[in-house]
C-alpha cells in the first residue's frame, strides 16, 4: 500500500535541493535594499522542509487507487511530448488534428471514424475562429 | 447624501457601458461559457478564465472583464445542474447540493430542484452584487491608509486561510501553498534584477506565468487524471419530468433559505480562503439546524438545495470585494482574475477605484446584467445543458487539451511555455494522487511575489526594523488573526474540551 511516507521523503530531498539553489543566489552588494533576493527563497525552502517532514510523519494512506493505469498516463505524456516537439515544425492545424485523434483513442474512445471527424472539426474551427477571425498567431508549419 | 449620489453616477455610467451591444454580447458569451464549464466536471472558472486570457489581449479590458465576470457567475450557477440530475457535482461548491437535489430527482421532483437552484442563484447573485457595490467603496476608504506592512499581513492571511481550509490535511494545504510560493520565486527578482532558479534557461527569466500554471495544473492535470482512472462518475441523466417551476409551498420554503444562503455566502466569500465550497456547506448546516424536521434532510428537503445554491453564488460576489477593493485575492479564481488585471497593466485596489473607475463600475453593472441573462437564457435551456454530459469524455478531454495548449502558446508565442504547462500538469497529477489541493498553489504563485515585495518594501521603510509589522495596529491585528487560524485546532480543543468532535 503506497502511503504518503514516500512522498514526504521525496519532497524532503527536493526541498534540500531548493534550499541549496537558494543559498547560491548572490546578494548584490552596495544596494541599500535591506532585504536581498536570497532571504525569501531560504524561508520558503525551510517551510517546504518542515511540510515534507510533517507529511512523512503523518503518513496518511493514499486513497487505494489500484485502478491507476500507468500505461495510459505514460502514453499520454509521450503524446504530449511529441505534440510539443512537432507543433511549430508541422503547424497547429495538422499537429492538432492528429493529436486529438490519437489522444482520444488513448483515453478510451473506440470509434476511429467519429474521432477523426471530430478532431478535424476542432482543429479547423479553432483555426478559423482564432487565426482568421481574431488574428491570433498560431504555429503555421508546413501549411504556412 | 453625497456618497449615494456618487454611487448613482457611477452606476449609471457602469450600466450604460455594460449595456452597449458589444459588451452585452461578451456578457452573454461569458454566462454561456460559464454555465457550460459549470456543468462539466473537472473544468472550473479559474481554468476557463486562464485559457481565454491570452486570447482576449486584443480586446478592450472592459469587455474582457465583463466576459470573465459572466464566466464566474455562470460557473457557480451551472455546477448545480449535474449535482441534482446525476449526483455528479460540476464544481466542488455544488457537492452538498447533490444530497437533497438528487434525492428530489429520484422522487420525480427534479424540475423543482432545478428551479429553486436557478432562482436562488439569481436572488443571491443580485443581492451579493448589491452588497459588493456598497461594501467595496467602504473598504477602499480604509485601504487608503494601508502601507506595505498591512498588505503583507493581508496576503499572509489569505494564504494561510486558503491553505488551512482546503482539503482534509493541514500539512497538505501547507505543502500546496509552499509549492506555489517556490514556483513564484522563479525568474528575475524585481527589486535587484537578480535571476533566481532560472538555471540559465532564458524562458524562465520572466517567471512562471499564472496562465501557464493554471492551465497546466487544472487542464493538463485533469487529462492525466482521466488517463489514469478513466472514471466517469454518475450515470446518464434521466429526462426531467414536468416543468422547471415551483409550487406555492416550495416558494414559501425556498425564499427564506435563499436569503439566509445569500448572507452566509457573501460574508464567507469576503473572507479569504473560505470561498464557495465552505459557504455551501455552512448554509446546508444552517438550514438543517433551523428546519422543523431535520430528518428530512438528505431525503429531498428543498431547503437543502435552495440554501447552498444561493450561498455559492453569493460567495462569488463576496470574493470580488477583497479583489477589487484591496487587490488581494482569496481563491484560485480571483487569483487568476488578479493576474488578468496585471496583464492589462491594471492594479486592483484603491487606485483602480479612482483611476479606472469606469472599468470597475462597468464590471459591477455587468454582474447584475449577467444574473438576469443567466436566468433568462438558462432556465428554459436546462435540457440543452444536460446534453453536454453525453459528449464522450475522451473527445472532451482531448479538446480541452488543445484549447489549453492554444492558450498557453499564444501567451508569448513560445513553445517553452507549453512544455512548462505539461510538466506542471504531471506535478498536479501526483498532487492529486496524494490528496494535495491545487487552489492554494495557484493563489501562492500569484501572491508570493507580491508578498515578498511588500515585505521588503516595509522593511526598507522601517530601516530594517521587523517590529514594523507589530507596531502598526492594522497589520498587528491581521497577523494576530493569522496566529489564531494557525493555532485553530489547538484553540478549538481548549474551548470544546478533548472530546472528539
Amino acid at each position: 500500500m503506497p502511503s504518503d511516507r514516500a512522498l514526504g521523503a521525496v519532497l524532503l530531498l527536493v526541498s534540500i535541493g531548493y534550499m541549496g539553489a537558494a543559498a547560491l543566489i548572490s546578494e548584490p552588494e552596495g544596494q541599500y535594499a535591506v532585504i536581498g533576493p536570497r532571504l525569501f527563497p531560504l524561508v520558503i525552502g525551510a517551510g517546504w522542509f518542515v511540510c515534507s517532514l510533517w507529511i512523512a510523519i503523518e503518513a496518511k494512506e493514499v486513497v487505494p487507487l489500484s485502478v491507476i493505469d500507468w500505461r495510459v498516463v505514460s502514453a499520454s505524456a509521450l503524446a504530449f511530448l511529441v505534440y510539443v516537439a512537432v507543433l511549430e515544425r508541422v503547424g497547429y492545424l495538422v499537429a492538432t488534428t492528429v493529436f486529438v485523434a490519437v489522444e482520444s483513442r488513448l483515453l478510451g474512445s473506440r470509434s476511429w471514424g467519429r474521432d477523426v471527424i471530430v478532431s478535424i472539426g476542432i482543429a479547423v474551427s479553432v483555426y478559423v475562429v482564432f487565426r482568421l477571425l481574431l488574428g491570433v498567431r498560431l504555429p503555421e508549419g508546413i501549411l504556412g | 447624501m453625497g456618497l449615494s449620489a456618487q454611487l448613482g453616477d457611477h452606476l449609471s455610467i457602469g450600466f450604460s457601458s455594460a449595456l452597449e451591444p458589444l459588451n452585452l454580447l461578451f456578457g452573454m458569451i461569458g454566462v454561456t461559457v460559464g454555465t457550460a464549464i459549470g456543468v462539466l466536471p473537472g473544468i472550473g472558472p479559474a481554468l476557463a478564465i486562464s485559457m481565454l486570457l491570452p486570447l482576449t489581449f486584443g480586446m478592450d479590458p472592459v469587455g474582457a472583464f465583463i466576459l470573465f465576470g459572466g464566466i464566474y457567475y455562470g460557473a457557480m450557477y451551472g455546477g448545480s445542474t449535474t449535482s441534482i440530475l446525476v449526483k455528479m457535482p460540476g464544481e466542488a461548491s455544488s457537492v452538498v447540493t447533490a444530497l437533497d437535489g438528487f434525492a428530489m430527482t429520484r422522487q420525480g421532483r427534479a424540475g423543482a430542484a432545478l428551479a429553486t437552484a436557478a432562482l436562488g442563484s439569481f436572488v443571491a447573485g443580485t443581492f451579493a452584487t448589491l452588497m459588493l457595490m456598497l461594501l467595496a467603496p467602504v473598504l477602499v476608504e480604509l485601504a487608503l491608509e494601508f502601507g506595505p506592512a498591512e498588505y503583507f499581513a493581508l496576503m499572509v492571511f489569505a494564504l494561510i486561510s486558503l491553505g488551512g481550509l482546503s482539503g482534509g490535511s493541514r500539512a497538505k494545504g501547507a505543502l500546496a501553498t509552499v509549492i506555489g510560493l517556490a514556483l513564484g520565486t522563479v525568474g528575475i527578482d524585481v527589486q535587484t534584477g537578480q535571476p533566481r532558479f532560472t538555471f540559465g534557461v532564458p524562458g524562465l527569466l520572466g517567471g512562471i506565468n499564472v496562465v501557464v500554471a493554471t492551465v497546466g495544473m487544472f487542464a493538463v492535470g485533469e487529462v492525466f487524471w482521466f488517463a489514469a482512472t478513466r472514471q466517469v462518475v454518475g450515470g446518464r441523466p434521466a429526462p426531467i419530468a414536468g416543468g422547471v417551476r415551483l409550487t406555492r409551498e416550495e416558494w414559501r420554503r425556498s425564499v427564506p433559505a435563499w436569503l439566509r444562503g445569500t448572507v452566509i455566502g457573501f460574508f464567507t466569500g469576503v473572507l479569504p480562503g473560505a470561498g464557495a465550497t465552505v459557504a455551501s456547506f455552512l448554509s446546508y448546516a444552517a438550514e438543517r439546524r433551523l428546519a422543523r424536521e431535520p430528518a428530512a434532510f438528505g431525503e429531498g428537503a428543498i431547503e437543502g438545495v435552495a440554501g447552498p445554491e444561493a450561498a455559492n453564488n453569493a460567495s462569488a460576489g463576496g470574493s470580488l470585494v477583497p479583489l477589487l477593493a484591496l487587490g488581494v485575492p482569496g481563491s484560485g479564481t480571483t487569483a487568476v482574475m488578479l493576474a488578468a488585471f496585471q496583464m492589462y497593466g491594471l492594479q486592483p485596489g484603491p487606485l483602480l477605484f479612482s483611476q479606472g473607475s469606469n472599468l470597475v463600475w462597468s464590471l459591477i453593472a455587468s454582474l447584475y446584467v449577467s444574473n438576469v441573462l443567466l436566468l433568462v437564457l438558462n432556465l428554459p435551456l436546462i435540457r440543452v445543458w444536460v446534453r453536454l454530459l453525453h459528449v464522450p469524455r475522451p473527445l472532451l478531454f482531448a479538446a480541452v487539451l488543445t484549447f489549453a495548449t492554444l492558450g498557453v502558446y499564444t501567451l508569448n508565442n513560445n513553445i517553452f511555455d507549453v512544455a512548462v504547462a505539461y510538466g506542471l500538469g504531471l506535478v498536479a497529477f501526483f498532487m492529486r494522487r496524494h490528496n494535495v489541493p491545487l487552489a492554494p498553489t495557484i493563489l501562492a504563485i500569484v501572491l508570493g511575489p507580491l508578498l515578498e515585495q511588500e515585505f521588503r518594501r516595509a522593511m526598507s521603510i522601517s530601516g530594517g526594523d521587523p517590529t514594523v509589522f507589530l507596531t502598526r495596529p492594522v497589520s498587528a491585528v491581521i497577523l494576530g488573526l493569522v496566529v489564531v487560524v494557525v493555532l485553530w485546532p489547538v484553540v478549538r480543543r481548549l474551548m470544546v474540551g478533548p472530546r472528539r468532535l
